[in-house]
């Protein structure tokens, strides 16, 4: 059974700004738990903005946004924070770790921002999966750019969010290093084989990704296109060739 | 490359207006306290008693000393100082005489200027002066109304008739040193088209009764009505070794006292060009720095772009100067509202002289502004110095670090600084006149140690600090290791504070512990005394012996103010003294003798401070010139210890009297059984008689701490927009950090609590560094004071300014950063790159 962890529904977002940029317009998109979806779309489609809506890092102008059933578009601060940092978690391309902490503070710290006992065990296996046991104490300063990547990935993952949205989360890194990042998220949707769950109910994480890698899209359940802020079509059971070629098409519109 | 670094400035608005506003301070208050040092020492007396007069010949006014040293090769090196005097020295009775025969002289006037105690003062407060009338032909002043002065008759000019409201016929009273007057007013005169002069009030006796009257031996001057041909080297020639004064510089023939005296207001106003250009410095290198370690990473977004380091250190320079320079353009001005502004309330303390003008004078405007651009460009060159190196590599990091090392530069300075300022607390007397200014150079000295070694003295604290914190949750913790993390910065922001609070402590813990031993001093040398006596404006001293002599006065001990100097390594230096007059088989004063005994003919007695600069001992003959520079050479009979607010040396009565042209004294020290005091006043209904202990301080004492005041106020202000702008550079630079921490999943109440302790914690730092040098620094001045060592002093003043201070970190530490949180729009910051 699946059942939609976070469904947006008519959203509209405009930036201010000289030709007043509708970057989203009247987008209804649905994401299931336990799976993995690839959002795609040529730059400037609205993708990003997508994914801060959905994510409730953003409002949108109309329409709203259910995160677990919630309706987060018009939650006020510091209530959205709460529920974001509950039920989600973000891998981003630009890391956004904090320089200050080491490399462990870092994966517990949005857990003790949610004042929850930090679970060590989980976060020291999450580490584990990532490759990265034994650079706890490392800044992120000292790290690589995929492993710094794979920090901001054992982070979401440490806190066991229903959801993990991605953005362009292997932009940075090498074929082989893009390729282990996508796989623990193929993990993390999967349920790690169940090694994760607390109780034995399946534990897998929906996870959303921007991407303009096809083979990166062909880890997915699903690929949504987007252009000019709207849905023009999805695909299920991507391969690179089909997405390839879907891609064309929506560019060529 | 100029486009370049354009292109950053918008990105690094913060840094740049936070440099751009220490420098504009920094100009501004050079400026200001330039204008205000350059007016005091340009300052032009206000009117000229002489301007009828062709030249004026003086008696001395100052003690000239001239050593020759005999160096190797026979050759003789000599060297020549002097030290004006206080009063005014005299000419022989028959000088007039031979220069009015000079040829081309018309007349030779010899002119006595002598301070009288009137009922009213002038404008401003301005002393009485008296003068024979001849004199009155000088300036010159013509009879309103009335005749010329007979025996026990005088002429005022009509702005002491006006506010005295006197008129012909009254009687008035007038003190001088020779005793108590009654003399009537015979008529009013006045300058041309003024009702008298400015900063003197005129006052003429019959001439034949001047010399009594003001004790005078001979003219304090001779004023030379010449035709314009007359020959000035036959006159030198006649005058001998008297100086002949013309045009402008007749005024130095004057009675000194009788025209504002701007030595006070030059050391007042150096001081506070010191302190100003020390803190305007000191912050403009700290912001300059931190605005520079703020751009770290683009200035490695310039090198891989292909800048070379030298390119780097160019631009940085090129940028500083020109922000410096932008900003000096609306800093002159304000500098010059800035020294209106001070010279108007130090004219209200009464710290400057009334007619005290602010000169506007635009190569000092331009120095000011020279000088910020040149410590912006230095400070940017030393804080780009190891930067300008940063690798490449360093623009992909999240948080761009310069190259470490230089630990070693900074470690000698500290230890060079440091070392200073210890030996100045070990070799300087601190207990001299010069304690206050010595104290705040080994204060400035400390500070600079601070500062050097600021980063590795922040992560020590913050390693302590912040684990204190980390006790408070989650906020606490996070404050505490990001602290920990980024010491420099801590260190960066502190370093302000530190200056705030530990120049500033220390000026007013050193003047609050002065003015309280002063007091005590002062109480104890008046505790043997039964009641002081004192009159308006003073008393003769032959009215002190009439009250030594009552019936019923075991002791007395009167006072007169004045100043003496003495010879230290050939060089004439003025101190402030007293006569001493003492009677009675019981002692009315206590100095706390140490050595010797007090008393005794052709004596006097010196502070231990003084025998100890000098290496006297009792018995040793000294020479000391009085007020009007007169050389007499007395015996060291006693040293003794109470000298704050009394003086250094205590000299005969009747020689003080003789020679100090007021030689008034201030007030009486009696001792007595029974009801001497309703006996007082009878015989002399001006007096006053009050409880030994009510005594009241001096009002020039009062007036230097109103100034001391203001300048603990600019500097505080000063200190306290530099803390601010500090905290707002730090802040701006920190948004990236703070987005990461909300997708992180901290609430915007989290990031400010955050924030608010990680302020804390540098607060903390700051006051901790400040506690420390003002500790070292003030405990080492009190040490020297009376052997007491003290931290804390006067616990209002500390806990108001630690309060004060903690407070204003607090908020400068909080609040930019709710301007920073502001944004709505997270991801927009979090993409940022
Ligand atoms: N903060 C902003 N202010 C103004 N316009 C914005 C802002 N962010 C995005 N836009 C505009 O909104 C539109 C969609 O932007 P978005 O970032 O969602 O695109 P994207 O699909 O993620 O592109 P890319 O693949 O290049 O990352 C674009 O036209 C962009 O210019
Ligand atoms: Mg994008």
């Amino acid at each position: 059974m699946t059942e939609t962890v976070v469904e947006v529904i008519d959203v509209t977002k405009s930036y201010a700004g000289g030709a007043g940029v509708r970057a989203l317009d009247g987008v209804s998109v649905g994401f299931a738990t336990g799976t993995f979806c690839a959002v795609m779309g040529p730059s400037g489609s609205g993708k990003s903005t997508l994914l801060h809506c959905a994510a409730g890092l953003d409002r949108p102008d109309s329409g709203r946004v259910l995160l677990a059933g919630q309706e987060i578009s018009r939650l006020r601060e510091p209530k959205l924070t709460e529920a974001r940092r509950r039920r989600v978690g973000f891998v981003f391309q630009s890391y956004n770790l904090m320089d200050s902490l080491s490399v462990w503070h870092n994966v517990l710290l949005p857990q003790r921002l949610a004042g929850v006992r930090p679970d060590r065990d989980w976060a020291r296996e999450v580490m584990r999966r990532v490759g990265l046991a034994g650079r706890e104490n490392d800044r992120p300063g000292q790290l690589s750019g995929g492993q710094r990547q794979r920090v901001a990935l054992a982070r979401a993952l440490a806190g066991r969010p229903e959801v993990i949205f991605a953005d362009e989360p292997t932009g940075a890194l090498d074929i082989s290093a893009g390729r282990e990042v996508l796989a623990l998220l193929r993990d993390a949707v999967d349920g790690f084989g169940d090694l994760g769950s607390r109780s034995g109910e399946r534990s897998g994480t929906a996870v959303i990704m921007v991407t303009h890698d096809p083979a990166a899209a062909a880890w997915a359940d699903r690929v949504v296109f987007l252009a000019d802020g709207r849905i023009v079509t999805e695909l299920a059971d991507p391969t690179a060739e089909k997405v390839a070629a879907q891609m064309t098409a929506v560019s060529a519109r | 490359m100029m486009r370049l670094a354009l292109g950053t400035l918008r990105r690094h608005r913060g840094a740049y207006l936070g440099s751009f506003l220490a420098a504009f301070l920094a100009v501004a208050l050079l400026a200001g306290a330039g204008l205000l040092l350059f007016s005091v020492l340009t300052a032009k007396p206000p009117a000229d008693r002489f301007a009828a007069a062709a030249a004026v010949v003086s008696g001395d006014r100052e003690v000239t000393l001239t050593t020759t040293k005999k160096k190797k090769k026979n050759k003789v090196k000599s060297k020549t100082k002097s030290e004006r005097l206080t009063g005014a020295g005299t000419l022989p009775a028959d000088l007039a005489g031979r220069i009015a025969a000079v040829p081309g002289v018309v007349d030779a006037v010899a002119d006595y200027a002598f301070p009288v105690v009137f009922p009213v003062r002038g404008e401003d407060d301005a002393p009485v002066v008296g003068h024979g009338w001849a004199s009155a032909a000088l300036t010159p002043y013509t009879l309103r109304e009335g005749r010329p002065p007979a025996a026990g008759e005088m002429v005022i000019d009509a702005d002491l008739a006006a506010r005295g409201g006197l008129s012909v016929g009254d009687q008035v009273q007038i003190t001088t040193r020779t005793g108590v007057r009654s003399v009537r007013v015979s008529g009013v005169a006045a300058p041309d088209g003024r009702d008298g002069l400015a900063a003197q009030g005129a006052l003429f006796l019959a001439d034949r009764q001047v010399p009594a009257v003001s004790g005078l031996d001979g003219p304090t001057a001779i004023a030379v009505l010449a035709e314009p041909a007359t020959d000035l080297a036959a006159l030198r020639a006649v005058a001998g070794d008297a100086p002949v004064f013309t045009g402008a510089d007749k005024v130095r023939g004057d009675l000194p006292g009788a025209l504002p005296d701007y030595i006070g207001p030059i050391s007042i106003f150096g001081f506070t060009i010191g302190i100003t250009a020390f803190a305007a410095v000191f912050v403009l290198t700290g912001t300059v720095a931190l605005g520079v370690r703020q751009r770290l990473r683009d200035l490695a977004l310039l090198r891989t772009a292909g800048a070379t380091p030298g390119q780097l250190r160019r631009l940085l320079g090129l940028e500083s100067v020109v922000l410096a320079a932008v900003a000096a353009v609306p800093a002159m001005p304000v500098g010059v509202v800035v020294a209106g502004l001070v010279a108007a309330r130090f004219r209200a303390l009464g710290a400057v002289p009334a007619q005290f003008t602010v000169a506007f004078n635009v190569p000092v405007l331009i120095c000011a502004a020279v000088a910020g651009v040149l410590v912006t460009f230095v400070a940017a060159r030393i804080a780009g110095r190891r930067a300008v190196r940063i690798a490449p590599t360093q623009a992909l990091t999240e948080t761009a670090t310069a190259p470490r090392g230089g630990m070693l530069v900074r470690v000698v300075a500290a230890l060079v600084t440091a070392g200073g300022a210890v030996a100045v607390l070990i070799f300087v007397p601190l207990g001299g006149p010069l304690g206050m200014g010595m104290s705040f150079v080994s204060s400035a000295l400390l500070l600079c140690a601070v500062a050097a070694l600021g980063p590795v003295l922040a992560r020590g604290l913050t390693a302590v600090v912040g684990r204190v914190a980390a006790l408070g949750g989650v906020t606490g913790w996070l404050a505490g290791t990001v602290a920990r993390a980024e010491s420099r910065r801590v260190a960066a922001v502190a370093v302000p504070l530190v200056l705030m609070f530990a120049i500033n402590a220390t000026m007013l813990l050193n003047s609050s512990l002065l003015g309280e031993l002063t007091g005590d001093e002062h109480a104890a040398r008046s505790a043997p005394a039964t009641a002081q006596v004192t009159g308006p404006g003073g008393l003769p001293l032959s009215v002190a012996g009439d009250l030594a002599a009552l019936p019923g006065v075991t002791g007395a001990a009167a006072t007169l103010p004045t100043r003496a100097i003495v010879a230290q390594g050939g060089k004439p230096e003025d101190y402030p003294s007293q006569g001493l007059f003492t009677a009675g088989r019981e002692a009315a004063i206590d100095l706390d003798v140490r050595d010797g005994q007090l008393g005794g003919e052709g004596t006097f007695a010196a502070s231990a401070y003084l025998v100890e600069q000098h290496g006297w001992r009792v018995g040793d003959e000294v020479p000391i010139w009085l007020a009007d520079g007169y050389q007499v050479t007395l015996r060291l009979a006693a040293v003794y210890q109470r000298a704050r607010g009394f003086g250094e040396m205590a000299l005969p009565a009747d020689l003080v009297a003789a020679h100090d042209p007021r030689g008034l004294v201030a007030a009486v020290a009696l001792r007595y059984d029974g009801d001497v005091a309703a006996g007082i006043h009878q015989r002399w209904p001006a007096l006053r008689v009050t409880p030994a202990v009510a005594a009241a301080r001096a009002g020039d004492a009062q007036n230097q701490q109103g100034a001391w005041e203001l300048m603990v106020v600019i500097s505080l202000g000063f200190a306290a927009i530099a803390v601010v702008n500090t905290f707002a550079i730090a802040a701006s630079s920190r948004r990236r950090e703070y987005a990461d921490l909300r997708l992180a999943g901290a609430t915007a109440g989290q990031v400010h609590r955050m924030a608010t302790r990680e302020a804390a914690i540098t607060v903390t730092v700051g006051l901790v560094l400040g506690a420390a040098v003002t500790a070292v620094v003030v405990g080492a001045f009190s040490t020297a004071q009376d052997g007491i060592f003290r931290l804390i002093v006067d616990p209002v003043t500390y806990g108001g300014m630690l309060a004060g201070i903690a407070a204003l970190g607090m908020a400068a530490g909080a609040l930019p950063i709710r301007a920073v949180l502001r944004r709505r729009d997270l991801p927009a910051v979090a993409d940022d790159h």
